[in-house]
């Protein structure tokens, strides 16, 4: 079964039959999370670094940003059997416009933002494939762990 | 006749752009004219009709009672939702399906048109412009010409994407270099048989390049605008991506700063389930 994960949008799940799937990433960025014991995976779609631009938005749907939305992610899989020192995190997304003088960079900013986080909680990217000007699908696969990216007009390729 | 002229050529096969939409516009900016005369011009589509009752019905709009008519939709929703909900079928029946050209699946261009067209609505209130049917309509229609350059985009496209990845140039600008024609130009000579208003054919012209507009900067830096955030947000992101250029001049012209775009995408991306609701693909 491939359950979408929608913008600013989560899935957490830990049926092996499961694919979780998010399409289009721009300047957002998904964030894949999976613990290969409790075969436990989480896929997140965020837009935008930090929650405080709109409070109120937050509160409606935390997956709109990385400060709210990742937590989360986090917290929900270890509501399902995983555990942090288990957990592999695999990034893609963040693009950018041309001639960006810094008015449109979302994509970086989304990358800093989620650097901090995880840096803040000690956990490492154990791989990534961020910036350029692509948009992006995400696609974790649960029986595996395994993470597939696949950049518009092209195949698709293990993260 | 030239290769160009042979692809310009190709904008006499779309069918007309539907006249009771015309006529409503035209309504619609006439101050004299009552929604009661717009609605029955309108009502006598029955194509039209039945696509706004099925849209106006679903879920997210969340109406206690299901509506039959344009009346009671009117009642219900609100003449500007009604209007929004009408012209957004007219794109989906132009620009709902697969652009394979663009890696484009059914419906995703139309998404894309209709997360700019909502976003046309965002920035004018934040700039305090004047909210205007006429810049929706554009904005829902400002990709146009992706759906007769697919072809020739498909037929080119290891060249183009080639030229994107080597030299660094916007998509746009590979478009032109292969096909001696972009997107954004195909599209205003396809709204240009349409008759729209020179400041629509203006906006869709210059949709990626904006500094290049010698007349009607406002509906040009809107649209502009309008579909970059969309194109950030990544709704309806094809093969072309992000490749389109950033233009801060843009920006100081109204002032904004990078927090007014990310206020743009939550503003947007509180709004999805109204794009899913209205892109209801048959």
């Amino acid at each position: 079964m491939k359950k979408i994960v929608g913008i600013a949008d989560m899935e957490v799940c830990n049926d092996w039959k499961t694919g979780l799937i998010t399409y289009s990433l721009g300047s957002c960025i998904g964030v894949a999370i999976y613990d290969p014991v409790a075969q436990v995976g989480g896929l997140l779609h965020y837009m935008l670094p930090e929650s405080q631009i709109d409070p109120q938005k937050a509160q409606k749907n935390p997956f709109m940003f990385a400060d709210t939305g990742i937590p989360l992610l986090f917290k929900e899989a270890y509501r399902f059997g995983a555990a942090k020192n288990r957990i592999i995190v695999k990034v893609a997304g963040g693009s950018q416009i041309l001639d960006d003088t810094g008015f449109f960079n979302i994509g970086k900013r989304n990358y800093m933002a989620l650097r901090k986080i995880l840096w803040k909680n000690n956990i490492l990217i154990k791989a990534e494939d961020i910036g350029g000007q692509v948009s992006r699908t995400v696609r974790l696969d649960l029986a595996t762990g395994k993470v597939w990216l696949k950049y518009s007009g092209e195949v698709e390729k293990e993260l | 006749m030239s290769f160009v002229e042979t692809i310009i050529e190709t904008c006499s096969q779309l069918p007309p752009f539907p006249a009771v939409i015309n006529r409503a516009l035209n309504l619609m900016n006439d101050p004299n004219s009552s929604v009661q005369e717009i609605v029955e011009t309108i009502q006598y589509d029955q194509a039209i009709t039945a696509n706004v009752l099925r849209v106006c019905n679903s879920a997210y709009f969340g109406l206690r009672q299901s509506v039959g008519s344009l009346q009671e939709a009117v009642i219900f929703l609100g003449f500007s939702q009604l209007i929004e909900i009408l012209l957004s079928g007219v794109s989906g029946s132009m620009m709902g399906k697969a652009v394979s050209g663009y890696d484009l699946e059914a419906g995703e261009l139309w998404k894309h048109s209709v997360s700019s067209a909502l976003l046309s609505q965002i920035i004018s209130r934040r700039i305090k412009r004047e909210q205007n049917p006429m810049l929706f309509t554009a904005a829902l229609i400002h990709d146009i010409g992706k759906v007769l350059l697919n072809a020739y985009v498909k037929e080119q496209s290891e060249t183009i994407k080639d030229l994107v990845k080597t030299k660094g140039v916007s998509f746009l600008q590979a478009e032109k270099d292969v096909l001696g024609i972009d997107h954004a130009e195909l599209s205003a000579h396809i709204i240009e048989q349409w008759n729209f208003p020179q400041k629509i054919i203006q906006a869709i012209r210059y949709h990626h390049t904006p500094l290049l507009a010698t007349s009607d900067q406002e509906a040009v830096y809107q649209i502009y605008l309008s579909d970059l955030i969309a194109i950030l947000t990544g709704i309806g992101g094809g093969v072309d991506g992000l490749s389109y250029s950033g233009f801060e001049q843009v920006m100081h012209h109204y002032k904004l700063n990078e927090k007014d775009i990310e206020r743009f995408m939550a503003q947007l991306g509180d709004q999805i389930q109204k794009v899913e609701a209205m892109i209801q693909v048959q």
